[in-house]
């Protein structure tokens, strides 16, 4: 059956700023689900999101799949579960930079190290937006904000560089006003078997608008040549831009590495890759199993 | 016919292993063993020790003093040890261990005759008590083939151990042989766990829970399940939601560290209504406290975890015998009415072997999925019960949503009051009928029938019911359901009590407080024990 982006709309009134970056991840997740199930590559039902907390997070109820809202930091981990249970569903987790690289940075660093067969979509808008503007640990040094009215003084983390070194093996960077592009990349990554993750850099129209800044700054990855299977390539386009708001800065995006050769976690488990568990009968008698500990 | 038994050592001396093995051919010669296992929190070196317990009739606990026979792989041990002996007990132990009432036995000699491992002292002396309480070598011999891997150097090595010493105390033999259980709190949870169906184990290694982790790991294949290590107790915890939500039969398991880690996701259990079983194993505390000892401080965390109000099961066993049975209780309610039960035990429980006559199940716990998934599904409609039917992913076409924010039917976001009463009440009506079934499953058992009462739960059983047996007038009421509390049953147990004394291994009497929250009995007398030990008959005989 035909899927249209649309069908995948839900009655939830959207409560985004106008303007708000996010907009344009949800018209890009809608579409690239849409077009899998229509270009046959896996059937509705089996789309499962996971989200954190946060602006980015409230995706959970504008899109009519199965969703998971988890708590905040939370998304990845609730992801990795859902996949071990049921390697054949496609899982995809959303969160914003504050749940992913702050309060659930160790999930997303160990489920990049597990290679889980995953994607990741990181809301990248640079601070804490519902909590009306705080920053996190992507935000650029010198921010001033409520809770940092002297400045910031650290510098921030780049997630690209990071999610490469920990085994991620699809890394890719968008602009949620390239929906195009976005809903490509998510495409791929969907597809990808292993931990694909996007940072998707999403203005913040109310705390942190970086629009224009973006605009006059990205280039396209693939329109100079990048090959995404040179790990050290992807790392050295991954340095060009550290995430500071420097103003002589180039930002690359698209895809800055793949690697389609590592095992994805849940094949490394012989009961797992038997498919989903619920579908199976279990018929152990309680008698067999205590057996062990009998002695005569 | 009772005898005690120390052996003790060092750590990588094969301590534990000997008294398994010793205590495993006891059981097999009609006996009835308890084995006590101390151990502090390092690899090698300092001093561990076992105190096995056997006697004709059932017995659940030890004693720290009144040996009969210590076996010494060190000096450490006569040092610590020689006090708690009876007069007419003897150290059995290798040449170069200096100790009174000794009786020598030529380890070195025989590990280097044969060319066996050194760690092999330990089957050569257990060997060596084995003759001395005059016991027949065939029986242990099959025990050391089945617990060593058919190690045949090991038999030979026993062989000459028990040509060393000449029979002295002998134990008799017991009215009756037959097959019994000889099984640890943390092996009857992980075999419960795989009898009533689990699909995955999710843990993070905390002690005194890691020994399910092992033991499910090791036959993760044989019943086709898996285990997963995580990168820490919320990852666990959030992953086990996830995979529950996705239809896997899912447990979770860690000590009162770990799981204070795991609380908010354990609220998130109580909104999204995604069934899981917890399996919390104290150990002293607060904090990392005494980490390799006992403690029963955590039951009003497993009562209170998570912030917020949400309904949910909390079981205490008392022997591996319940363990079993509950573990598998556990999972039938989680799963019959999508909450979260914890199955609350402790170091002493997980870590001491007992012996059992047989196992009586009560439920049959399956995955409590729909059969087909209307086009219209609601994973969160409000029915009678409060019990949403459910649905995992992938299973039909309609879209099964869990949410960690309030919500309505579909699971879609909702601020308004009218939702938030709306699903706190169905949330909440589940309690009825969690308590009706409960009420069947013997929440509140009372051994004896004295006037006066001990009230307890958990692994202190083992010790009252000994101490029971010297006691005139006593009777014990053990509460096994904490949450939902069996209020009804427990006042009808301690009816008509001339006096009440409470039984806990913690500072403050935590049971008595829930005791009073849900009854309004206040217990005045209490007998608390704190020291990271575990109870023993003598000591409450000495309290009461």
């Amino acid at each position: 059956m035909r899927v249209n982006q649309n069908d995948l709309n839900t009655p939830v009134e959207n409560t985004w700023c106008p303007g708000c970056g996010n907009f344009g991840i949800l018209t890009a997740v809608k579409g690239a689900i849409a077009d899998l199930v229509n270009e046959g590559f896996a059937e509705l039902k089996d789309f499962v999101l996971t989200a954190d907390i946060g602006c980015g997070s409230k995706i959970y109820d504008y899109i009519k799949i199965n969703g998971y809202y988890g708590l905040h930091g939370r998304a990845v981990a609730l992801a990795v579960g859902i996949k071990l249970a049921n390697p054949e569903l496609k899982v995809i987790a959303f969160g914003g930079d504050g749940g992913l690289l702050n309060e659930g940075i160790a999930h997303l660093v160990h489920a990049a190290r597990y290679n889980s067969d995953i994607t990741t979509v990181m809301h990248n808008n640079q601070v804490f937006a519902l909590t009306t503007g705080q920053a996190t640990a992507t935000t650029e040094r010198g921010f001033r904000g409520k809770s940092t009215p002297l400045g910031t003084f650290e510098e921030p983390l780049n997630p690209i560089t990071l999610m490469i070194e920990s085994g991620a093996t699809f890394v890719a960077r968008e602009f949620s006003y390239d929906v195009a592009h976005l809903k490509e990349t998510l495409k791929a990554a969907i597809k990808h078997k292993g931990f694909s993750i996007i940072d998707v850099l999403q203005p913040c129209v109310s705390f942190h608008d970086t629009t224009e800044y973006f605009r006059k700054r990205i280039y396209r990855l693939e329109d100079e040549g990048h090959d995404p299977y040179d790990r050290e390539a992807a790392l050295k386009k991954a340095r060009e831009w550290g995430y500071d708001l420097d103003p002589d800065a180039r930002i690359p995006v698209g895809v800055f590495y793949i690697n389609d050769e590592k095992m994805a976690y849940e094949e490394g488990w012989p009961s797992i890759r038997k498919g989903p568990f619920w579908k199976r009968k279990r018929e152990r008698r309680w008698e067999d199993t205590i057996r062990k500990y009998v002695v005569v | 016919m009772e005898r005690q038994i120390l052996i003790g050592g060092e750590a990588g001396q094969g301590v534990a292993k000997a008294a398994t093995i010793m205590g495993k051919a006891f059981v097999r010669e009609g006996f009835y063993v308890f084995n006590y296992r101390d151990y502090p929190s390092l690899i090698k070196g300092g001093h561990n020790f076992n105190v096995l317990r056997i006697s004709a009739e059932p017995v659940s606990s030890h004693e720290f003093d009144g040996h009969d026979v210590v076996v010494a792989l060190d000096e450490k041990t006569v040092r610590k040890h020689a006090g708690e002996m009876k007069k007419d007990a003897v150290v059995l132990a290798p040449n170069r261990v200096n100790a009174d009432s000794k009786l020598s036995v030529d380890t070195e000699n025989i590990i280097r005759e044969l060319n066996a491992p050194k760690i092999m002292e330990n089957i050569i002396l257990i060997s060596a008590a084995w003759k001395y309480l005059g016991m027949p070598f065939e029986s242990l011999e099959k025990t050391i083939l089945e617990e060593l891997k058919n190690n045949r150097t090991a038999v030979t090595a026993a062989k000459r151990g028990y040509e060393e010493v000449e029979t002295g105390k002998v134990m008799g033999t017991a009215p009756e042989k037959r097959a019994r259980y000889f099984i640890t709190g943390s092996q009857a949870v992980a075999m419960g766990a795989i009898a009533a169906g689990i699909d995955l184990y999710i843990a993070y290694p905390m002690t005194p829970a890691t020994p399910v982790l092992h033991y499910l790991a090791a036959v993760q294949t044989e019943y086709d399940f898996q285990v997963l290590q995580l990168e820490n107790e919320i990852a666990v915890a959030n992953a086990a939601l996830g995979a529950s939500y996705a239809g896997a039969m899912t447990m979770i398991g860690t000590s009162g560290g770990g799981f204070a880690l795991m609380g908010e996701a354990m609220s998130l259990q109580g909104m999204s209504e995604v069934p899981l079983v917890a399996y919390l194993a104290m150990r002293n505390a607060p904090s990392t406290g005494v980490p390799t000892y006992t403690g029963q401080g955590d039951l009003k965390m497993a009562v209170n975890i998570g912030h917020g109000e949400y309904p949910k099961v909390v079981v205490a066993p008392g022997d591996p015998k319940e363990v079993f049975e509950r573990t598998l209780e556990a999972f039938y309610l989680a799963y019959k009415y999508r909450v979260l039960s914890i199955i609350i035990s402790d170091k002493h429980l997980a870590e001491s072997t007992y012996t059992v006559d047989g196992f009586s199940p009560r439920v049959e716990p399956e995955r409590f999925i729909v059969e087909d998934v209307p086009e219209d599904y609601k994973s969160y409609e409000i029915t009678e019960t409060g019990v949403s039917p459910r649905a995992v992913p992938g299973q039909g076409d309609a879209p099964v949503r869990a949410t960690s924010y309030e919500h309505d039917e579909y699971g879609y976001t909702r601020e308004e009051g009218e939702w938030a009463i709306k699903m706190n009440d169905k949330r909440f009506r589940k309690v009825r009928y969690i308590k009706e079934e409960v009420a069947s499953l013997e929440p509140v058992n009372t051994y004896g029938n004295g006037d006066k009462v001990i009230v307890s739960w958990g692994s202190t059983k083992g010790a009252i019911l000994d101490a029971l047996k010297q006691l005139d007038g006593w009777r014990f009421v053990q509460v096994s359901y904490i949450e939902p509390f069996p209020a009804e049953q427990f006042l009808d147990a301690v009816e008509g009590a001339e006096r009440i004394v409470l039984v806990e291994n913690n500072v403050t009497g935590l049971l008595g407080d829930i005791i009073a929250e849900k009854t309004g009995m206040i217990i005045e007398e209490k007998i608390l024990r704190y020291d990271a030990r575990p109870f023993t008959p003598k000591y409450i005989l000495r309290r009461l």
